[in-house]
């Protein structure tokens, strides 16, 4: 629970990181991508406020103390989502895998949840690992990142044949929420690894037994993502990024992308994430809340969002897809269901 | 005109393909040397070594076909500095090899199709700035239109087999269907978000650009 000018908010922060990038842990022969890696996302911290920057050093490797003072205490968040991310060509025991995750989750068991992952191109193993990690740490969604270098391959698409029987695992075990991540390389490497129509594709054909968080709101591709989301009931907006790498650096451009979210998204299906470490989330959850809408002529077409729509982006959106009963008197207004639902946009016939 | 400013004034016509803005407004171009022999040396640099190989290859490649053709010019060296995949592409670029060859295997087609994905995404952004310069967009011709966004809507246009003639609709999509006038509004809220996306990425390029590398504050050419 957060606290802000006498009132109290409930936080689902639903895209956080806990890695270990320090040199130690680079693969050997594989250090320079290790290390591109970890200052690219280090450079993205620094889009944030100057104050809450870390040096390098402390940005490669966190601890679970870290995690207590950042995330749960001074942001006050209710819930965290451990994403899992492998890189295991590059960081020896992966970047943050769902081993290092489950170090959160043994210290924080009521808060934190520890997502799951998979890779088509991993085959039978694969499948055997993943089903062994949901039976160990009952994740109730999974972190894709799409553009992960694999035995020469550096990447796969949704829509490949050998993702299906993942997809239909993630349904039986019961789990409801796919985060994706895109990323730079994707086979084949001529096409864009960004493009998110294999997002399109999968939502359509599980629609109804699975979530689909789209992290970054498929960044750098706002447009195409807002003009699928629009049409795809079970498709939603991470935030991750638009927070952190837009409303401190480019507040304008924050703003008009908010706006366009709201317009073809909707706030019912905007997820707040922090993305920590590479933003600490305080700064996150007090801008969101200060933020309002521009009064200027260029932002009118816009929809607005009051305190109750940002309730539902800090928490009670997420907390519906994850399954967990928010207190009454952190629910604002909105009632019981509403958040998360399937029809919030404003959108413009297709 | 020296052979440098020739040089440079070649680089600023080479666009990112993803944010259809000059490499060298962008900041991306780390250094050009040029010395007496018409030898030139040039640096490219991203926001981060993860940027996608295929956008950075077509960058060193225009860049490196760009400057060969500045009468004067001998030899060209173009590389990318500090990227992931920057061996591959810098070898392929100085053997002027093709998109193909520096990833073996790694390909199903040149990048040709990739490059008027994104030409069509620029050419939609370009037209969302300038749709309300017209009374009636529906029927403006392109010589109604002016600016710098003109400018490049026309180039755009001739690069993706659209009429760029000053009798032409003024507003098309991307595949040259001219705009009706009972699709104005969605096509104006579609060319808007499109507009705010490449002003987004490259936004946060630049701002990725200046903390990697400090000296990148300004536009122009780094050395």
């Amino acid at each position: 629970m957060y606290e802000k000018d006498g009132k109290q908010y409930f936080i689902f922060d639903s895209h956080l990181h806990f890695w270990d990038a320090s040199p130690a842990n680079w693969k050997p022969g594989a250090e320079e991508y290790a290390k591109g890696w970890i200052e690219c996302f280090h450079a993205y911290m620094g889009l944030g406020p100057p104050d809450t920057h870390w040096t390098l050093e402390r940005f490669y490797k966190y601890g679970v103390e870290d995690l207590e003072r950042d995330v749960f205490g001074a942001a006050g968040t209710d819930y965290a989502v451990l994403q899992s991310t492998y890189l295991k060509e590059w960081y020896t025991t992966g970047f943050n895998d769902i081993e290092r995750n489950a170090q959160a989750l043994e210290r924080f068991p009521d808060k934190v949840f520890v997502n799951a992952r998979f890779d088509p191109r991993e085959g039978e193993a694969g499948m055997e690992q993943f089903i062994a990690d949901v039976e160990k740490y009952k994740p109730r969604g999974v972190k894709l990142y799409t553009a992960e270098w694999y035995q020469g391959s550096r990447g796969w698409k949704m829509t490949d044949d050998a993702a299906k029987p993942f997809f239909d695992k993630c349904v039986e075990l019961g789990i409801k929420n796919v985060h994706i991540h895109k990323g730079p390389t994707i086979w084949p490497l001529d096409k864009d690894a960004f493009d998110i129509t294999d997002v399109d594709h999968v939502a359509t054909d599980y629609n109804g037994d699975l979530n689909f968080v789209v992290e970054h709101v498929g960044l750098p591709r706002i447009e195409d993502f807002c003009f699928m989301a629009t049409q795809e009931p079970n498709v939603y907006a991470g935030l991750a990024v638009v927070l952190g790498g837009l409303m401190h650096a480019r507040p304008n451009f924050f703003a008009k992308v908010m706006g366009e979210l709201l317009f073809w998204v909707g706030e019912d299906k905007m997820l707040y994430g922090s993305d920590y470490a590479i933003w600490e989330p305080k700064w996150q959850i007090d801008g969101l809340l200060d933020w309002e809408l521009p009064d200027r002529p260029e932002y009118a077409d816009y929809p607005g969002l009051d305190e109750d729509g940002k309730r539902k982006i800090l928490g009670l959106n997420a907390a519906k897809l994850y399954g967990v009963e928010v207190p009454a008197n952190l629910r604002g207004n909105v009632p019981a269901d509403e958040p998360a639902s399937e029809e919030s946009a404003v959108g413009v016939a297709g | 005109m020296n052979l440098h400013a020739r040089v440079l004034d070649a680089l600023g016509t080479v666009f990112d393909p993803e944010l259809d803005e000059p490499v060298t407004t962008l900041g991306f171009v780390g250094s050009c040397v040029v010395d007496e022999d018409g030898d030139v040396s040039v640096l490219l640099r991203l926001p981060t070594p993860q940027c996608a190989p295929n956008f950075a290859f077509l960058m060193a490649a225009d860049a490196q076909a760009a400057i060969a053709r500045v009468p004067g010019v001998r030899h060209v060296r173009v590389e990318l500095e500090d990227h992931f995949t920057g061996r591959e592409i810098n070898a392929a670029v100085a053997g002027g090899e093709a998109f193909a060859d520096a990833f073996p295997g790694e390909t199903e087609g040149e990048l040709d199709a990739l490059r008027a994905l994104f030409q069509r995404k620029a050419l939609l952004a370009r037209e969302g700035r300038l749709l309300w310069s017209v009374p009636d967009p529906a029927t403006a011709r392109l010589r109604d239109l002016a600016g710098p966004d003109a400018v490049r809507c026309r180039a755009l246009r001739r690069a993706l087999g659209i009429d760029a003639g000053d009798e032409a609709p003024a507003f098309v999509t991307g595949d040259g269907t001219p705009l009706s006038a009972d699709d104005v509004a969605r096509f104006a809220r579609m060319a808007s978000l499109t507009a705010l996306s490449l002003e987004t990425n490259g936004g946060m390029c630049r701002d990725l650009l200046r903390v990697r590398y400090p000296d990148a504050g300004r536009e122009g050419v780094a050395a």
